[in-house]
């Protein structure tokens, strides 16, 4: 690798798998510490061990201000100010509309939405002038899929948060862009079924609905993720980065 | 850093501006570039500029017969292809009323016709999981007054990228567009009557633009290298804006 990070400070939140887990180890290996955040503090411990000594695992609910509060606390002593911040951590409930329950919305909403909102306010007193944050948000926020209203709106209004807080954070030249990935090799399919023949059948027909007929690789949004720290996209701000091999636009 | 080692590509309009800079870039990462531009002098700078590793071909995109001749010297080369960067453009700004059919004929003919044909008279030579990158404009997203015929030529080469990654995704070749902001090129320059012209609006455009600046050839350049190479293996279709914000915010 490249060193592309060396003396670089991030922090991922939901890094402790799927696609936040792929960004903080290819941030690591690029030089930068990485803070990761999740819930579960024995899957954090497991990612600790694969990222490496670069990395630095901090228990916390993103939709809980407290837990957020507590996070960059510790990031800033630990680490000190932040480069990248990479706004993660999300959770994919899907269901018809007739049956979507008040729960499911607030649960979805309160991680995705509320999540993203609050992981970027309560990172600003340690984020570096200048750092770039990164909000995933997903290709549905472009195109209707069954299933996937409530999700679908939480992942339009992280887009529509990265247009806002670039505005926001111009005098302090922080740049913020949006990475919408479309299916992706994670565990994530396993969080719709307890069953995993099921997840990877679900995962196998989001694939084959792509015209590049495959889900991505983890690996394919860290590089994404990494190109959108690096000086490389110093130009861009308030954008998006579709990644989701051709499925919104083709 | 070699991201396109044993590469071979074509940067049209690579003689100045994006064009230049994403030739000089790939060379550094290891490719083999051939440049094209309509002025021999122009073209004979940039090769000393990049260097090495660099043929350069004049021809006007909007002329078929200097695309056949383009693609007969690079098949003699090179035998194939593997990124194209599509970055030949004109423009010339005025209001509608002003439009005259030349005017008209001359902006599609480059960058619409001329995009299209740099494309299809290619794909003989294209290899497999080849990528292609369409250098469009921020323009085309926003209304912009005195932009209509560019804005409109670069909306059309937006719709080329989706239409040509649906065509040729079965064969693995990725095609996406790079729409810039306001970038320090002659481009700019040759919208105006003087360099004094020409450097108010800069500043004008820097105003226009939320980061307070115009953008740097390298920074699209860099942009190119991402979509060109393995790093941007599962995007397709899409339209990469790096514009300062101007139309994103």
């Amino acid at each position: 690798m490249s060193g592309k990070l060396k003396g670089k400070v991030a922090v991922v939140t939901g890094g402790s798998s799927g696609i936040g887990l792929s960004i903080a180890k290819r941030f690591a290996e690029e030089g930068a510490r990485v803070a990761i955040t999740g819930r579960n503090q024995a899957t954090i411990d497991k990612a600790i061990k694969e990222i490496g000594p670069n990395g630095l695992g901090i228990q916390g609910d993103v939709s809980r201000l407290d837990d957020l509060v507590g996070v960059y606390k510790i990031v800033g002593e630990e680490l000190g100010k932040v480069d990248a911040l990479i706004v993660n951590a999300g959770v994919y409930i899907l269901g018809p509309l007739a049956e979507f329950t008040e729960e499911q919305f607030d649960k979805v909403s309160d991680i995705n939405f509320k999540g993203a909102f609050f992981s970027v306010q309560k990172a600003l007193p340690v984020l570096k002038d200048g750092a770039s944050v990164v909000l995933l948000s997903s290709t549905a926020n472009g195109k209707g899929f069954p299933n996937h209203a409530a999700y679908s709106a939480t992942k339009a209004a992280i887009r529509s948060l990265a247009r806002s807080f670039s505005v926001e954070l111009l005098d302090r030249k922080i740049r913020v862009n949006t990475l919408s990935p479309g299916p992706v090799d994670t565990p994530v399919f396993s969080t719709l079924t307890n069953n995993e023949g099921e997840a990877k059948a679900m995962m196998e027909a989001m694939g084959n609905f792509t015209p590049l007929k495959r889900v991505a690789s983890s690996e394919e949004i860290a590089a994404a993720a990494l190109y959108l720290v690096s000086e490389e996209t110093a130009f861009m701000l308030g954008a998006e980065l579709l990644l989701d091999g051709g499925l919104r636009e083709l | 850093m070699a991201k396109l080692k044993n590469k071979v590509a074509v940067v049209t309009g690579g003689s100045s501006g994006i064009g230049l800079a994403t030739a000089k870039k790939f060379v550094e990462e290891g490719a083999y570039v051939f440049i094209t531009g309509r002025r021999q002098s122009e073209l004979d700078k940039a090769v000393k500029e990049i260097g090495r590793n660099v043929t350069a071909i004049q021809g006007d995109i909007s002329r078929l017969e200097d695309l056949d001749r383009l693609y007969t010297i690079i098949k003699a080369q090179k035998g194939s292809l593997d990124i194209i960067v599509a970055s030949a453009g004109f423009v010339e700004i005025m209001y509608t009323p002003q439009v005259s059919s030349d005017h008209f004929d001359k902006t599609f003919d480059v960058n619409a016709r001329g995009t299209f044909f740099t494309v299809q008279k290619a794909l003989p030579l294209l290899n497999d999981k080849a990528s292609i990158v369409l250098v469009g404009s921020c323009v085309y997203l926003k209304g912009f007054p005195q932009y209509v015929t560019y804005g409109a030529t670069k909306a059309a080469i937006r719709y080329f990228t989706k239409a040509w990654a649906a065509e040729l995704k079965d064969r693995g070749i990725r095609v996406n567009t790079l729409s810039p902001g306001a970038v320090d090129t002659p481009i700019v320059d040759g919208q105006f009557k003087t360099a004094e012209e020409a450097a108010a609006a800069k500043a004008m455009f820097a105003q226009f633009t939320p980061l307070g600046r115009i953008g740097k050839p390298e920074e699209l350049a860099a942009a190119a290298l991402f979509l060109a190479s393995e790093d941007s293996s599962y995007i397709t279709g899409v339209d990469l804006v790096a514009d300062g914000g101007m139309t994103q915010l």
